[in-house]
């Protein structure tokens, strides 16, 4: 099935890329992604193939005040892989949205840089990570923040609402990139900023390995 | 594929050693595998 939606900034958008033009199935691949971050959710100091928690953060360079401030629910499921905040601060008062923002801890660290005059929007799938950033944030009364199911590919977000879009270590989990990427383009507004932290290869990845869904999330 | 989605003044950070020490690292060795930050802008 091919299909393909008017744009809604008026660009002429690229057709959708069916199942078969990606890598691996979306739906297939989002199901797994589930089930391995709703273990990350309730059952966050298990061992995972990553790093999680105070240690990970510590490890990929945020800011240590920022971190310490938060409680351990906020940080113990967070299981990014780099710093969305390094080669840019947000601004007090701006918008934010955190696509896959997990049990939260990005959201908050956002919270803490654009102030209560700021807002930040947490998108997630999974409803485990969303029972607990929601928890968390009426627990640190955080009214500038809030969390809303949805996906990556199709963000609850009005058209050019964000001034800034981050994200950890989610659009590598993600079949169509290029359908984030252009989701995550719609929600910003002109000259908004994207900045997020991601994982990437030094080495060729083998395409049977490409096609292996097993591999993209372990 | 930033750029073929429309953003511009794309930057991004030093790689970081995101999976050293845990049990993924063999793996992450074997292909490189490091976190690294991106910014890019909407023009």
């Amino acid at each position: 099935m091919e299909t393909s939606r008017p744009a809604r900034d008026g660009r002429e958008r690229r057709r959708r890329l069916t199942t078969s033009d990606l890598l691996v199935d979306p739906d297939a691949l989002r199901e797994q992604v589930r089930d391995k971050y709703r273990e990350v959710a309730v059952d966050p100091h298990r061992t995972f193939h990553f790093h999680t928690g105070r240690p990970l953060a510590a490890r990929i360079g945020y800011e240590g005040d920022a971190v310490d401030a938060l409680p351990d629910r906020a940080v113990e499921s967070f299981a990014g892989v780099g710093n969305p905040f390094s080669l840019r601060r947000l601004q007090p008062g701006e918008r934010v949205v955190d696509v896959g923002s997990g049990a939260g801890f990005d959201s908050f660290i956002a919270a803490g840089q654009v102030g209560p005059e700021g807002a930040v929007v947490g998108v997630d799938m999974t409803a485990e990570m969303l029972k607990k950033s929601r928890a968390t944030a009426e627990a640190l009364g955080f009214a500038h923040v809030e969390f809303r199911e949805g996906l990556a590919e199709s963000l609850p977000i009005e058209h050019g609402w964000a001034d800034a879009v981050i994200s950890n270590g989610v659009i590598n989990l993600c079949a169509d990139k290029r359908a984030v990427f252009e989701e995550i383009r719609r929600a910003l507004k002109p000259g908004g900023w994207l900045q997020f932290a991601d994982i990437a290869n030094g080495r060729p990845v083998p395409p049977e390995a490409l096609r292996d869904i097993d591999l993209w999330t372990g | 594929m930033l750029e073929d989605t429309g953003f511009v003044d794309i930057q991004i950070g030093d790689p970081v050693d995101t999976f050293g020490g845990a049990t993924g690292e063999d793996k992450a060795r074997a292909f490189e595998v490091c976190g690294y930050a991106f910014l890019a802008r909407r023009p």
